[in-house]
């Protein structure tokens, strides 16, 4: 349509494409380019380092040494002193030993992981079970719980945060440590159920009802025929689905940034991140080589899932 | 009611119910706390008492919430016009197949799986006035502006950034959308309206067009709903552009925090969202 036939048009598509994928992948370009410079390098346009510098991923992997880090001859003259509590003397050693990593990264990425693929996982089973239900089976009141899915689906984070913090305050679990974790933790239940119930409802649908009465005709009972022929089928889609819950977890922020801002040892990748940046010893290198390593396990997964998504058919439910 | 259909149905609330009972309480009862609070003045810690209106009043007497409505109505604007076109164009472009189409597809994709924190700060990179190639290409290169600018630093331009930036992140999922009904349209309509004297500008306004317009309803409304509570994408690139979603969350966790108020300003957009809500389920789901 075109007129891809003509030479001209041949050029004119090859441009307009090239064009059209860079635009899409000039920032990943920088924010690799610039992960891997040094800080002299920074200045310079080009994307291709200089030299390349692989000490920020090292730094955050933890594959640096420790630095030997020097105690001041006044501070050693305290801690020598015999008369010094053991307690209080590790105390003012430690002061200058944690300085050493100011980005404990991989404690960030674990509190990451476990958060979204536990929320995930138990969004899956959930969903699992509330899809089947509303896509297979016949009750009252099945198309009103359908339709407020969709709804529940479609408000917003940012509408919930005072009323859900409120009510964290009033249980008494906003103003404890493990308290803000358990809230955060079904926060993102809440927030991935709806779409893992949307998806799969959809899909479910299409699965014919034949496969499950021939289970169970064979003398299987719902659950078994459920767990036995339905299940195994949607595996490709249960996999998804699983991906898409856990990569809404894996990007929240505005909910970390409520409930976990004041437990630096809880922090998530998004907020640690951004207090990385907003703190003022924010270092290019450093928080570029963070951001593609927070990016990696996203594109793993969006690779492996759309080698699921035949044509991408995710019938505008997908969330974005 | 046969006992087999009352088996069924028992069976169907009973797998149902985790999740309507989890929803309602952390999703429909905050959605009518949040009501409840807006009438009250709230502290942090969670004292409050009953003030009536006097939220609503104060708020729609602050013209910083003006403000905020503003920035959220050309935010909106610039948003969905421009992943929609933007989309069509796209899925304009790559219809027909080519060699290299999945890796294209690939890369066009990468924007819209990325998680915002990651992909912030190279935008942040891009557009810094000192090291960024955007002012490095349009003072250095091609001397469209005598000198180097902060971009983000000004809320002005920085809301241009901001949208420039859900662009390029949400137009994969509009393109994806438009090329899935693009790619039904059969040829005998284009080759009907060939032998009816149109060119192909007048076959896209005459068959492309008319039959993609259910679609493209779809996209702009599913954008209009999506990023009227869009928060991440704009507080983590640039948080002084103050749509809505970041005034109100300003106003609940930062500086003088007034929860009450912050509760006010989410039952006005809950109400402007239910009505796009209500579009989108009339028109495009047809209930």
């Amino acid at each position: 349509m075109l007129g891809k036939r003509t030479l001209k048009g041949r050029i004119g598509f090859v441009i307009a494409v090239t064009l059209l994928v860079s635009f899409s992948l000039l920032p990943f370009a920088q924010i690799m380019s610039t992960s891997l410079k040094h800080q002299f390098d920074w200045g310079n346009p080009s994307l291709i380092p200089q030299v390349i510098n692989l000490d920020a991923y090292k730094e955050l992997l933890g594959l640096t040494e420790a630095k030997e880090v020097e105690i001041p001859v006044a501070i050693q003259k305290i801690l020598d002193n015999p008369k010094l509590p053991k307690a209080k003397r590790d105390a003012i050693a430690a002061k200058f030993v944690s300085n050493d990593n100011l980005f404990p990264f991989g404690k960030y990425m674990l509190n990451s992981i476990v958060l979204s693929v536990g929320a995930a996982s138990i969004s899956l089973v959930f969903s699992i079970m509330g899809a089947y239900s509303i896509s297979r089976l016949r009750f009252k009141g099945q198309v009103v719980i359908q339709r407020s899915v969709l709804f529940v689906y479609m408000v917003g984070g940012v509408l919930l945060m005072v009323p859900l913090y409120q009510m964290a305050m009033n249980l008494g679990l906003a103003s404890s440590m493990w308290g803000s974790v358990f809230c955060l933790f079904v926060i993102y239940i809440v927030q991935t159920l709806p779409v893992g119930m949307y998806m799969l409802g959809n899909y479910f649908r299409g699965i014919p009802f034949a496969l499950e009465e021939a289970a169970m005709m064979d003398g299987c009972s719902r659950q078994e025929a459920i767990i036995k022929v339905v299940l195994p089928l949607s595996l490709p889609m249960l996999a998804t689905v699983f991906i898409y819950c856990f990569i809404i977890g894996w990007n929240e922020y505005l909910f970390a940034s409520v409930f976990l801002k004041q437990y630096p040892e809880f922090h998530t990748l998004p907020l640690a991140l951004q207090e990385l940046f907003v703190s003022k010893n924010a270092i290019w290198d450093r928080i570029m080589a963070a951001s593609m390593l927070t990016l990696a396990p996203i594109v793993i997964c969006f690779l492996f899932a759309s080698r699921f998504m035949k044509g991408g058919k995710t019938d505008g439910g997908v969330k974005g | 009611m046969t006992p087999l259909e009352r088996a069924e149905a028992r069976f169907g609330w009973k797998l149902v119910a985790p999740t309507i009972l989890i929803l309602s309480l952390l999703i429909l009862y905050p959605l009518m706390y949040n009501v409840y609070l807006s009438f009250f003045d709230v502290q942090l810690n969670g004292n409050k008492h009953f003030v009536g209106f006097e939220n609503y009043i104060k708020l729609l007497s602050n013209p910083d919430y003006y403000a905020a409505m503003w920035t959220t109505a050309l935010y909106l604007l610039g948003t969905v016009i421009g992943t929609t076109v933007l989309g069509l164009a796209m899925a304009l472009l790559l219809r027909e197949p080519f060699k290299g189409r999945g890796l294209v597809n690939a890369a066009i994709m990468l924007p819209y799986v990325a998680p915002v924190i990651s992909v912030v700060f190279g935008w942040q990179f891009l557009f810094d006035p000192i090291s960024g190639v955007v002012n490095y290409l349009l003072v250095d290169v091609f001397h469209i502006w005598s000198e180097r600018a902060n971009l983000i630093g000004d809320p002005d331009s920085a809301l241009g950034v901001v949208i420039l930036f859900d662009i390029w992140k949400h137009a994969p999922i509009a393109y994806m959308l438009i090329l899935s009904k693009l790619v039904s349209i059969s040829r005998d309509q284009y080759e009907a309206a060939s032998i009816d004297g149109y060119g192909p500008i007048g076959r896209f306004f005459h068959v492309t067009l008319p039959e993609l317009h259910f679609v493209l309803a779809t996209v702009v409304l599913l954008r209009l709903i999506w990023n009227l509570n869009r928060f991440e994408d704009v507080y983590l690139l640039a948080p002084n552009v103050q749509t809505l979603p970041i005034f109100t969350y300003y106003q609940a966790f930062t500086g003088v925090i007034d929860q009450g108020l912050a509760a006010a300003t989410s039952v006005i957009q809950l109400a402007v969202l239910c009505v796009f809500i209500w579009f989108y389920i009339k028109k495009i789901m047809k209930w």
